[in-house]
Parts: C-alpha cells; structure tokens; sequence
C-alpha cells in the first residue's frame, strides 16, 4: 500500500493542474446543463436520458432538445476561441493578439450582419463561408496596415489598428443592421455574443468546421514551436514557414468564424485563455493548445451558466459575461511592459 | 546657410498663415452656419423655404401646430445641441493632446466618454426619477473617475504615448462592457439604447441646450487664459517652469477641463467616438501649433463634425435614423490608422 502510494504521488502531484481543470471542466458542464433553469432539472434526469430515454419525460425532453446541445455548442465555441488565441499569439509573437482584437471577430460579425440584411452577393453563401470571408477580410486588413509585414513594425501598432479597424467594423455593422430593421433590440444581444438559442441544427454545423480546425491546430503544434524561436532558426530546421502560417491562418480564421457564425462576437476568451494556460503549463503548444482548448471551454461553459444565474430568470448575452472577466485582464495586459 | 535659407522662405510663408488664420476661422464659422440652416431642412417631413423661414420668424400663434414641432421642438434644438457637444468635444480633445502632449489621446481614447456614458447610464437605469441636472453630474463623476484610473496608471506605469492609448482603450473597454451589460439587464426602447451605446442625439431637445452652453460659456474663457501656457508647455517643463508657469496645477487644471467638457458632452448625445481625436488633428493641418488659434480651431470644426453627422445620420434613410456615433467612427477610425501609419515614437 504505502510502496504504490509512493509510485503514485509524484505523479499525481505533477497532474494536478489537468485534474482540478478536468474537474472544472466537469463541474462547469452539468452546471451548464442542468441549473439555473425555470423548470427544475436534476443529475438523475441527466443520467435516465444517458441509459434509458424516455421521450414521454418532459425534463428528459428539455435537456435533450434545449439542453445538451447548448451546453456542448458552448464547449466548442469556447475551446474553439481559445485555441485561435493560442494560435494567433504564437504567429504574430504578439502578447495581446486575438480574434476579437485584430479585428478577425468583427469582421466575421460585420459580414453575417451585412448577409442577414440581403446584400446581394453575401446572401446566398452558407453562414460560416460569410463569417470566414468577412474574419479574413478584417484580420487581412488589420494585418497590412498594423505593418505586420513590414520589417519595422511595432507589437503596439497592430494592436492599435486591430481596435481602430474594430470600431469601423462595429460601426458598419449598427448601421446595417439599424437601417434594416427598425425592431433591431434583439440585435444589441446578438452582436454582444449570445449562445441562449443553440440547437442540434447549429450544432450539426458547428462541430464538423470546429473539430477540423481544431486537428489542423494539434497538427501544426510542433512547427508552432520552432516558429517561436524566430523565422530563421525555424527555416534553418526545415520549416516551411510560408506552409505553417498558412495553414495555421486557415485553422484561425475557421475556429473564429464558425464560432461567431453560431454564436456571435464573443469577446476576450481568445486573450484570456491562452494567458492562463501559459501560466499553467508553459509555452510548449503540444500542451499548450489542449489545456487552452479545456480552460476556453470550461470559461464558456461557467459564463454560460453565469449569464443564466445573473439576471433569472431572463438571459444575459453570454459575450457581456466573458466582456465583464476578460477587460480587467485586458487592462492588465496593457500594463505590463513587456508586450511580446 | 541652410538655416538662413530656411528662414527666409519660411518667414514670409508664417505671415502668411498668419494673415489667414482669422479668414479660415470666420471660413469654418460661415460653414457650420450654412450646414445649419440645411439641417433645417432634411429629416422625414419634407419642408418648403417659406414653411421654414415662417415658422422661424413669425409668433407661434400664426403658424401650424405641426410646423412648429418639427422646426422649433424637434430639429433646432438638436442644431443647438449637436453644435454645443461637437465644440466641447473638440476643444476636450484639444486640451487633452495640448497637456499630454499625445497625438493619440483623446477624451474617448482614455475611457473619460466610456466613464462619463457608464455613470449616466447607471443613473438612468436605477434611478430614472431622477431630475435632468443629476445627468451631467454623473456624468461628470463617471469621466473623473474614469480619468483618475488611467493616470493613476499613466503614473505607475511611465508609458510610452502609444501605450498610454492601449490602457485607455483597455479601461473604457472594460468600462463599455459595464454598459453592455446594463443594457441587457435592463432593456432600454432602441433608439436610448443607441445614445449610450455609440452616442446619437436622438429624442434630445431644449432642456439639455442650456447645460452644455453654460459649460462652454463658462469654460471657454479659461481655454483662453490656458492657450499660451499651453504652448509654452510644449518647449518642455524646463522652459515652461523658468517662463513663470508651475506645470503640474496647469497640466491638472486643463485635464480637468477637458473631462468636465467631455462628461457634459457625453450626458448629452452619449459617447460619439473619435470627435475629440479628429478635431484637434484638423485643427492643426489649418491653424498649426498655436493654442490660441488650435483651441478656437479645434471647437469649430468639432462643431462642424458633429453637426454633418447628425445631419446624414437624420437624411441617409429619412424615416429611419442612424446613430451619429457610427458615422463619425466612419470617418475616425481611418483616420487613426493613419496616424499610426505616420506616428514614429513607438
């Protein structure tokens, strides 16, 4: 008994921090599922729908239809978010880059807003393909006039055109939307990030686009790695670097697009994450990137549940919620001197 | 050689400038009274010269009830009110750049709109019996406090400006979330809610007319009496404190101004971003460096930009209107690109 303990404790000492994320992942999920509801659901509902389904159940009818695929679009979304954040931190060796400041979310926001008013040539395209252009179009510019390619360029001054390019983006998209459509309130919801009408037919289109990117993201992890040590070292050991940031792009601009096109602008998850993960395992990607996949999704799940809890028994957008956490971060961000 | 070359070309070119500095001015005066007298005319009724200019001059007991309302209630007092806010946004934005000396700040670049636009706010959500002048109040509560934050940061922190820019867009992003949030606690009829979130100046009408031009009456003299201290400030503390100016009370007297313009404006029309930035920038292209020419410059064409907003965000759509906020963060956020295209102190 006391030999195998003490073949076990280092090692269960050096996997705390996944176990207590798992946990929290865990705890995170069925609180997402099942409370804060105004009808009351219980564990033992959950697990009859997991062994023996009852359709004549309505709790079992309300977890399985309104439920479950909430609560797992919500997982998605948020590892999704965090691990573009990883991703996009890694590429542009840029502290505070993320979807949501380098203007990939609100470019995303701007397209499917300019689709759902019916400009012509946006509106007969899959919702994920106008959220991908629009993410590709914002983040493509942010990139050319923060002088991401010129030799030169300052970490600051990216981050500065993300948020300019930002405003313009969000300005486009209030105005469209406004003079579409004068009963625009459940808009201001919309474009805060909100995941309160996820069904299975969201979720259909969520997961194949999300697990994709996601495997293109595990994939590039080593490469990943060699790019942080500098374009040349990572060249001189056989990376193709223009393959990687490619590929890697392509992962981005999926991850964020498919999520913004479920869920809307949900900010700050893809600048927070990656920065706790970071503190908790290190920079390596092979770990950094599933246990920032974890974190994301336990923040969404936990937000998710927060934004039902807050103002009960009506909704707030789950964005506001992620807004409320992730801006102090963001502040501290700013503040320390080290940027990249 | 070269100096002296330089000197004779460019000293004839100051005279010049010079000369035509009271022109651009009286220029920029004729325009926003031009763009004025149009704005009397655009909106979703369509108004003849004679219905206007009847209803203007005549008592209010020989024109039609309706002509009266729209002209007299409805569109000049938000003449009124969009000049007022645009030159308190203006010369804001001018005060801030003189004192930090920060071609990127701004009153709305340093969360004081944010702040200002999350305390009104909150005021008009918990307490919405609350009377007119509580507004500006808050408001004003909420731009110091938000003011306070960023330098107590700036003070901690020693930033470069280009960073002194990111932590104010960090706090007035945590604080415009704060707005986020209350708007969908409490949910608001759209139009309000668009006031706070991008600024607009709809359903505003007399009542807040007098607020914003007693503050400009009372602290445009005070610009004045700053504008020369301003300029010597820019020679560096050095110079400044052996001309006979203490540098911290004059740079913590113009902060204060410039939130106290700013929180009133914002109580008014919310937070309409990117005025307070572009103003001053202007400003300068027409009247160069001098504060007595700048302050002055930098009202006007604030007035200017604040005016033609409203005006389109009223004529774009006519039934529909937009909220001036997004119009003026169309034409800003280039703008500030630009200008990190162009700003080399990283």
């Amino acid at each position: 008994m006391n030999a195998q303990w003490s073949r076990f404790a280092p090692l269960l000492i050096k996997q705390t921090p996944w176990l207590v994320m798992m946990l929290l992942f865990i705890v995170g999920f069925i609180t997402s599922l099942l409370r804060f509801s105004s009808f009351d659901l219980n564990l033992s509902d959950a697990w009859a729908l997991l062994v023996s389904f009852n359709p004549d159940s309505l709790s079992q009818q309300i977890l399985l239809t309104l439920r479950l695929p909430r609560s797992l679009g919500a997982m998605l979304i948020g590892a999704n978010l965090a691990v573009a954040g990883v991703l996009m931190q890694g590429l542009t060796r840029n502290a505070l880059a993320s979807p949501s400041i380098l203007g990939i979310t609100s470019g995303a926001a701007c397209f499917m807003a300019l689709s759902s008013i019916g400009v012509v040539f946006l509106a007969s395209l899959n919702s994920v393909l106008v959220a991908a252009l629009g993410g590709l179009l914002g983040g493509g510019l942010v990139m050319v006039l923060g002088g991401f390619f010129s030799q030169s360029a300052h970490p600051l001054r990216l981050v500065l055109a993300g948020i300019a390019i930002s405003a313009l983006l969000v300005g486009v998209t209030r105005a469209s939307v406004i003079l579409a459509d004068d009963m625009a309130y459940s808009v201001i919801a919309w474009l805060a990030g909100s995941i309160s009408s996820l069904d299975w037919s969201q979720f259909a289109q969520l997961w194949p686009f999300s697990l994709v990117a996601l495997a293109i993201a595990f994939v590039m992890a080593g490469k990943m790695n060699l790019l942080a040590l500098g374009e040349e070292v990572a060249t001189g050991l056989g990376v193709n670097i223009k393959h990687v940031r490619v590929l890697v792009c392509l992962s981005i601009i999926l991850l964020t697009a498919v999520s913004v096109a479920i869920a809307g602008p949900i900010a700050f998850v893809g600048l927070l994450i990656p920065h706790i993960a970071r503190k908790i395992v290190g920079v390596e990607h092979q770990v950094l990137i599933p246990c920032s996949a974890l974190l994301g999704a336990s923040l969404l799940l936990w937000a998710d549940a927060l934004s039902r809890s807050i103002a009960f028994p009506s909704e707030t957008p789950v964005g506001v919620i992620t807004a409320l956490i992730g801006s102090p971060c963001f502040i501290l961000l700013a503040l320390r001197s080290k940027l990249s | 050689m070269k100096s002296l070359l330089l000197s004779m070309f460019s000293l004839p070119a100051c005279g010049f400038i010079k000369a035509q500095k009271p022109w651009r001015l009286s220029l920029l005066i004729g325009l926003i009274v031009t763009v004025a007298i149009v704005s009397l005319f655009v909106g979703a009724a369509q108004l003849s010269l004679i219905d206007v200019v009847h209803t203007l001059f005549s008592g209010e007991e020989s024109t039609s009830k309706e002509l009266d309302f729209i002209i007299n209630q409805y569109r000049l007092p938000r003449l009124f009110l969009a000049i007022g806010v645009g030159a308190g946004l203006g010369l804001s934005g001018a005060l801030v750049q003189g004192v930090i000396r920060n071609p990127l700040a701004s009153p709305d670049l340093m969360g004081i709109s944010t702040g200002a636009g999350l305390a009104a706010t909150s005021l008009l959500l918990f307490y919405p019996q609350a009377p007119l002048y509580f507004l500006p109040l808050a408001a004003l509560f909420g731009g110091i406090s938000a003011a306070l934050m960023v330098m107590a940061a700036a003070y901690f922190n020693q930033p470069t400006p280009a960073r002194l820019a990111l932590i104010g867009i960090a706090i007035s992003a945590f604080l415009a979330s704060g707005i986020d949030f209350l708007m969908v606690v409490k949910p608001l009829e759209i139009n309000t809610a668009m006031v706070w979130l991008t600024g607009s100046l709809w359903g505003r009408n007399w009542q807040e007319v007098p607020y914003i031009y007693v503050s400009l009456m009372l602290i445009i003299p005070f610009a004045f009496y700053l504008a020369w201290r301003l300029d010597v400030m820019g020679l560096g503390v050095e110079s400044a404190t052996s001309l006979g100016v203490s540098v911290n009370k004059m740079q913590l007297l113009a902060l204060m101004t410039a939130v106290v313009l700013a929180s009133i404006s914002v109580s008014i029309c919310g937070t309409i971003s990117f005025v307070g930035l572009l103003a001053p920038h202007l400003a300068r292209l027409l009247f160069s460096h001098q504060h007595k020419w700048l302050l002055p410059g930098a009202a006007l064409i604030g007035a200017l930009l604040v005016l033609v907003s409203d005006l389109l965000a009223r004529g774009l759509q006519p039934p529909m209107e937009l909220p001036a906020g997004v119009l003026t963060s169309l034409i800003g956020a280039p703008y500030f690109i630009f200008l990190l295209y162009r700003y080399k102190g990283w």
